[in-house]
């Protein structure tokens, strides 16, 4: 299977830990990754301007299709803001000529096939979880995990058809066959703050910080993101002095998935480093 | 008269370059103005960056090939002709610019020379006229027409060398015993026929004087003259002057053209720390500089040194790259893209007045802080990091993001501008100084059947984490929004806390029982605010220049 693989602006730089565990995983599973010229997705201009964001999103959908594949990021941002795009696009009068023209201005045009996949949701109905389950080599040590869901991917439904909106479930069926504990938590399904983080960094901070005190209320030892934005406010909130440094450590999905699948951490992580308790 | 021009010239250049290292001080001050010192050595890559242009390479094979081959020429121009007398004697055991394979090498190192900043030239100017993004600035021209400058009088001086005869003249004194008779005649007629000197009699000619002519070359000259064929540019350009050699000898326009070669030299020398030709010097710098890595900029000590911002070439590849190109489609503010940014970053530090700050603090807004523009820069310019800087600075001079400027805004101050128009330039297709209604929305907020359904049921904002946790500060919940909708006050919905302080988690839109798109609309009404906002800023730098 071959896949282009929309990271987004923060994962090359910001974190190359999620980059190469990404591309572990997705190599043990024999998935081809292929990385093409995209632009950002869209999604930090769509509070300013719509036209720019859906913009954004079609030409990397169409730089996808010339290259015929589709799309997969492991990013829940830019996954939710290419399918709020494409609904967009195809509803909202005059746009689509507008953005139409935009594209053929560098010789782009998109039909509308491109399937934008999230790392999640390809696991799970893509490769199927019987085939991941086959991949594991050794169970992690059983602590314990809660899961943040990233509510762009989630909601709303019927534009993202993601999972479940009040009651999903393919975060914690992926974790699971990890061998770690998930455990149920009141507020899986709730914004990190990281759409306000630079607006109002204080009600950010504030918002995150009690997902940090119920998750901890819930017994986690851990919190699993899968998502860019989401993992970014969690670490940047633990180095922060105005939020407790108490605060439980955030791990990236495809970090565990790939210490399960028995990856040696030099390909998961730059410098190498798990939290090795887990395994 | 030789050293004196030159050493006028080098106490110029030096003078000239106290001064950009004053004024690069000054800049980094005013950029940094509380900037730790780090210890940010790169040796190794300043070395294959300054030698090798390695990032040059990485970005794109064909320029690096013509720069490669330009800076190799100008090089051993430079070294072994511009400085024969220091140089020669150190590398060479005899060395006579006449002789191959120095001839040749000087011939075919000044025609890539010229080649290479042709294309630049050229490719530059097309680019002025094709490629839209690229209208945007035009400089580096200076530079190239410098060079080239200097090269073609090279090229014209050996010319003129070669078919003088006053020249000839003076070597046949200086180098052969002969003093006029056959003898002379004879090597002026083989110099004539081989050497392509121009001479003003007409001599008869037969082959045994050629021999003997031939005879005498071998005895005086041929020790310090390759043939002259090597000369592979000069010599079509000497056949091409004969046609006015008589004009060029009686003129004595070698010596003419020696000096302006030689002035036009110097004032490459000159112009080095002020024009675009400063990067020879500033790329080694700041290739040598260590970029910030995700460490530095969590622990906030971002600060960038205003030196290595002039060693940009705009050469453009950034903007090739850059994530939020989309966004210059739409908006077309220039200073979205990096290699017009950095322009108006320049001109900032130059004289704060001269630019549109309102463009440049909404053009570098738009950036998402990929790190592309780094990681492509030929120069090695830490461009990300003078973002972050510049971003920091602005802040510095009261230009306030909008969600600030809207939170310390009066409602009725909101409210009294009604009408507005957005600043920015306009995409095509929309007239500039278009209304605000000509960009397209979701089209929610101002069609009654979006939001009519309506029923107050207060699910939305039950649902709402913004509303609970920030209930002090928070003016109108969602559903009091769609009643302001319902009551015709689109204008001050835009306004409200609630719409700017938003999450888009879209937690309200999937519970309302009617199924509204209430996050839509609330992303609608922020997009409309964010106009307004953008106006009013713009605005407000206005009136403090007038006033």
């Amino acid at each position: 299977m071959k896949l282009a693989y929309f990271s987004g602006c923060k994962i090359p730089f910001y974190m190359k830990d999620y980059d190469l565990s990404f591309k572990a995983v997705m190599l043990q599973l024999g998935v081809e990754l292929v990385e093409l010229p995209f632009n950002c997705c869209g999604y930090p201009a769509r509070k300013d301007s719509f036209e720019i964001s859906i913009l954004s999103s079609i030409k990397n959908l169409a730089i996808a299709q010339q290259q015929g594949l589709d799309m997969i990021t492991p990013c829940k941002c830019c996954f939710g803001q290419f399918k709020h795009a494409q609904f967009w696009y195809q509803t909202t009068p005059g746009l689509k000529a507008r953005v139409d023209e935009w594209l053929a201005s560098e010789n782009l045009t998109w039909e509308g096939q491109t399937q934008v996949k999230h790392l999640l949701s390809f696991l799970t109905h893509d490769i199927g979880l019987a085939r991941i389950q086959k991949q594991i080599r050794k169970k992690l040590s059983p602590k314990k995990v809660v899961v943040q869901y990233g509510y762009h991917a989630l909601r709303p439904f019927s534009i993202t058809g993601f999972d479940n909106p009040f009651a999903p479930k393919i975060f914690e069926q992926l974790l699971s066959l990890t061998g770690v504990e998930i455990v149920n938590w009141s507020k899986s399904t709730e914004c990190c703050g990281s759409p306000i983080s630079t607006d109002n960094r204080e009600l950010s901070l504030k918002i995150l910080q009690n997902k940090f005190n119920t998750a901890k209320k819930a017994g986690a030892d851990y919190i699993c993101t899968a998502c860019t934005p989401c993992q970014m406010q969690y670490e940047i909130a633990t180095s922060d002095a105005p939020v407790d440094d108490q605060n439980l450590t955030t791990l990236l999905f495809t970090q565990i998935l790939g210490a399960a699948m028995g990856v040696p951490g030099k390909k998961l992580s730059e410098t190498g480093e798990l939290p090795w308790d887990l395994f | 008269m030789f050293k004196l021009f030159f050493y006028t010239s080098c106490i110029i250049f030096i003078l000239g370059l106290s001064l950009q290292m004053y004024r690069f001080r000054k800049e980094d001050r005013f950029l940094n103005p509380d900037k730790k010192r780090r210890k940010s050595l790169r040796g190794l890559s300043a070395f294959s960056n300054t030698l090798f242009q390695v990032k040059l390479f990485k970005a794109g094979k064909i320029r690096w090939i013509i720069h490669f081959l330009l800076l190799v020429s100008f090089l051993y121009l430079l070294i072994v002709h511009g400085f024969y007398s220091v140089t020669a004697d150190l590398l060479f055991a005899d060395y006579q610019p006449t002789l191959d394979p120095f001839q040749a090498l000087r011939n075919a190192a000044g025609f890539l020379v010229l080649v290479g900043c042709l294309t630049f030239f050229i490719r530059r100017q097309l680019a002025l006229w094709v490629n839209e993004d690229r209208r945007i600035r035009k400089k580096g021209r200076g530079s190239v027409i410098l060079i080239l400058a200097v090269i073609a009088s090279g090229f014209l001086l050996e010319a003129s060398k070669i078919i003088s005869e006053p020249v000839f003249m003076e070597m046949v004194e200086e180098y052969s015993g002969l003093d006029g008779g056959e003898d002379l005649e004879d090597l002026k007629l083989y110099w004539k026929d081989n050497y392509a000197v121009f001479f003003q009699e007409q001599i008869e000619t037969s082959p045994e004087r050629l021999e003997n002519g031939e005879a005498l070359n071998e005895a005086y000259c041929l020790y310090c003259h390759s043939p002259i064929k090597s000369a592979a540019v000069s010599k079509p350009l000497a056949g091409i002057l004969t046609t006015a050699g008589s004009w060029m000898n009686a003129n004595r326009m070698d010596k003419r053209l020696y000096w302006l070669h030689y002035g036009l030299c110097l004032m490459v020398l000159i112009c080095l720390p002020f024009s675009r030709l400063s990067h020879l010097l500033l790329i080694p710098w700041t290739s040598s500089r260590r970029h910030l890595t995700i460490q530095d900029y969590k622990n906030d000590s971002v600060s960038i040194n205003a030196m290595t911002l002039h060693a940009c070439t705009n050469c453009g590849f950034c903007s090739q790259v850059c994530s939020v190109h989309p966004n210059f489609q739409v908006h077309q503010n220039p200073d979205i893209l990096p290699h017009a940014k950095i322009e108006s970053v320049k001109a900032l530090l130059k004289n704060p007045s001269s630019i549109d700050l309102w463009q440049l603090n909404t053009g570098n807004g738009a950036c998402t802080s990929c790190h592309r523009c780094t990681d492509i820069c030929p120069s090695g310019i830490d461009l990300q990091t003078l973002w972050t800087v510049l971003d920091k600075k602005l802040l510095q001079m009261g230009m306030v993001d909008n969600n600030r400027l809207i939170g310390e805004m009066p409602l009725n101050g909101w409210m009294a501008k009604k009408e507005f128009v957005y600043p920015g330039k306009q995409a095509k297709g929309i007239p500039v100084g278009a209304a605000s209604k000509d960009h397209l929305t979701s089209n929610l907020a101002d069609r009654i059947e979006s939001f009519e359904k309506c029923i107050q049921c207060t699910i939305c904002s039950n649902v709402c984490p913004i509303v609970d946790y920030d209930s002090n500060n928070i003016d109108m919940s969602p559903h009091q929004i769609m009643n302001l909708l319902r009551l015709g006050k689109k204008h001050l919905a835009t306004g409200t806390r609630m719409v700017w302080s938003c999450l888009t988690c879209y937690a309200c839109q999937e519970n309302c029982p009617q199924e509204i798109q209430v996050t839509d609309i609330l992303l609608e009404l922020r997009n409309a605010g964010s106009m307004k906002a953008d106006w009013i800023q713009k605005n407000r730098l206005i009136e403090k220049v007038d006033r």
